[in-house]
């Protein structure tokens, strides 16, 4: 933690995503209209000291959807990202620990996910599905576990051959107990920051995705369809398209100087 | 060096097969099957296209039997017709009962998209290089630290947010560039250097906003391999032997960081690809990505599942290529030193 904040890369990133966390936890306090209201006697305004980010074509507070949508950007980033973590550390386990005929199947399964252009793959199957966040963030996880697998495995290879590993196996540990309490946690760091920076990419894919109407479904507010819907007046009311954008921006910003900052600190330790 | 040519290039059949057997899945992944109302099925779609598509994809058939006909489709190219677009076919031309010749429409739409993507590529190396070169130059000084802060807001920064700023800021308050399509009205009567102008100030935004994710890695790892590269000793030996700085620099140092840029150049093909999607739509170009985009909110399954696997295919021959260029780049490979 010392580490983090002594780096100024990594404490920007820090602060930065704290803060968007915090107002995305705490939405719905904070929020000062409901975002979902529709006021037809509040359209389009201008950003003033009622509606500090304006209202949009329906007379909706934009700064309560911006809220409600940092809620929903992190949720499918983090949730996304957590899947695709969980089933590259499983992948990942068995690929680096047992190697052999595990180890062949699951890296030539990674080769060829690498090779289907992902975010055709993310469109291919929300066309087969219906667009929905629970949808989204399960598919961005399914496609996006292969840098982690790859990693996770690389540690292990490594790892395997140490003393303590051995040492660990002459006393007749069992392998689940290895991968768990000793290969595990002495690979985390590498870990961490490909799941910081996973989290970017993620909310970025999510924006994309809600964007091109693919996405996070009206009426739930997302950073991505604020903006769709925010497009059609950019002429006459900025606000709709300048926040979200902005929104989006800091916060991929805010995770990737994290993870930079993260990676810099592993990398001096070893 | 022959030995390796022909082992890379076999080594493309499994990964052939494979992304016949994932793209395979998706296919199925829908609830029913593709052709029953529930699958969110174009409503507008006839019962006869629906039988049409049941016996293109032979759904009566056991899943074994039915993938053994998927793949023996893909392996002679055939990816079927289109249900919206007039029935044209997904690929390449066919001639139809009248002797009509109906227009492919991944053969219309690939050289569009490979146009952009050279030009991103070219870009974004050229770039990347220019800057990786600076902030090594000039590790953790200022220039490096503005640099790295720069490909970092690049890479944050949503493409098609910063499309809609600059169409509206560039195409519509100012009317300096061309915001849809490839041509203005009236191309055919221009003169060929006119036309291709024309064309390159249609490609310059969405080419600027392609390139701009990809900066922030390569830009990096340009950087982190000339400073990696300015440490080892065979640079301190032409520093010692009395080379001039930017000899030891640009010929030195920065050959050896290039190399395995083209590796890289390998890898970053199926994000380059896929991100065509968001710019292609945004700026109403008809490639891949935009009749990607349409067939998917059309349902269109014969389209997405044709550019699903013709985009896996191009990345494969974009990673063949790669790999031989740097085997052949390399003198440790070229000369069977190394594996």
């Amino acid at each position: 933690m010392r580490k983090i904040i002594k780096n100024p890369m990594s404490l920007a990133g820090l602060i930065i995503i704290s803060i968007i966390g915090i107002l995305a936890i705490f939405a719905g306090y904070l929020s000062p209209f409901d975002p979902n209201y529709i006021n037809i006697n509040a359209i389009l305004l201008s950003p003033d000291r009622t509606h500090w980010m304006g209202t949009d074509a329906l007379g909706r507070d934009v700064f309560s959807r911006m809220l409600h949508g940092a809620q929903i950007s992190l949720l499918v980033g983090i949730v996304a990202v957590g899947i695709s973590t969980i089933i590259g550390i499983i992948l990942g386990s068995l690929a680096g620990y047992y190697r052999g005929i595990a180890d062949t199947i699951i890296m030539r399964l990674v080769d060829v996910m690498l090779s289907i252009p992902s975010f055709f793959l993310i469109l291919a199957v929300i066309a087969f599905l219906t667009p929905s966040i629970w949808n989204i963030m399960i598919v961005i996880g399914l496609t996006s576990w292969m840098g982690v697998t790859r990693l996770v495995r690389a540690e292990f290879l490594s790892l395997k051959e140490r003393d303590f590993v051995l040492a660990a196996q002459t006393l007749g540990a069992s392998d689940l107990r290895i991968i768990l309490t000793h290969l595990l946690p002495n690979s985390l760091g590498p870990i961490i920051v490909s799941t910081v920076l996973g989290v970017a990419s993620a909310v970025l894919v999510e924006s994309g995705l809600s964007f091109l109407g693919l996405g996070v479904q009206a009426p739930t507010a997302s950073w991505g369809n604020i903006l769709t819907d925010g497009k059609e007046y950019i002429q006459f009311a900025w606000w709709l398209s300048l926040f979200p954008g902005l929104a989006i921006l800091i916060t991929v910003l805010g995770y990737n100087l994290l993870g930079e900052g993260l990676r810099d600190n592993f990398d001096q330790n070893t | 060096m022959l030995n390796y040519l022909i082992k890379r290039t076999l080594w493309m059949i499994p990964m052939l097969i494979g992304i016949s057997l994932i793209s395979f899945f998706i296919m199925h992944l829908a609830p029913g099957d593709i052709t029953s109302n529930e699958s969110a099925f174009n409503p507008k779609a006839s019962e006869e296209s629906r039988q049409k598509l049941r016996e293109l994809y032979n759904l009566d058939k056991p899943i074994i039997v039915q993938y053994g006909l998927w793949l023996k489709r893909i392996v002679q190219l055939d990816f079927g017709s289109s249900f919206a677009s007039h029935q044209r076919p997904v690929l390449w031309e066919k001639k139809d009962e009248n002797g009509n010749i109906k227009p492919g429409l991944i053969q219309k739409a690939l050289p569009i998209t490979l146009l952009i993507n050279l030009l991103t590529i070219l870009l974004i190396f050229s770039i990347s290089i220019l800057l990786g070169t600076i902030a090594a130059l000039k590790k953790n000084k200022i220039p490096d630290r503005m640099i790295t802060l720069f490909v970092f807001i690049g890479f944050a920064i949503p493409g098609f947010w910063l499309a809609l700023i600059l169409m509206y800021s560039l195409g519509v308050v100012n009317q300096v560039l061309p915001i849809s399509g490839l041509h203005s009205i009236g191309y055919e009567q221009m003169s060929k250097l006119v036309q291709i102008l024309d064309l390159l100030k249609h490609l310059a935004l969405p080419v600027f906003i392609s390139c701009l994710s990809g900066l922030a890695g390569i830009s990096l790892y340009v950087r982190n391999g000339m400073i990696e590269i300015l440490n080892q000793d065979f640079i301190k030996t032409a520093r010692a032997k009395g080379l001039y700085e930017k000899k030891v620099v640009f010929v030195h140092t920065l050959k050896n960081a290039l190399l395995p840029l083209i590796t890289i150049l390998g890898l970053s093909i199926p994000g380059l690809i896929g991100g065509s999607v968001i710019a292609e739509s945004i700026f109403a170009i008809p490639g891949m990505g935009k009749l990607f985009y349409d067939a998917v909110l059309m349902r269109d399954f014969p389209v997405v599942m044709g550019i699903l696997t013709i985009g896996s295919i191009l990345t494969l021959l974009g990673n063949l290529i790669a790999d031989l260029a740097y085997a052949w780049a390399d003198p440790r490979i070229r000369r069977g030193l190394t594996k």
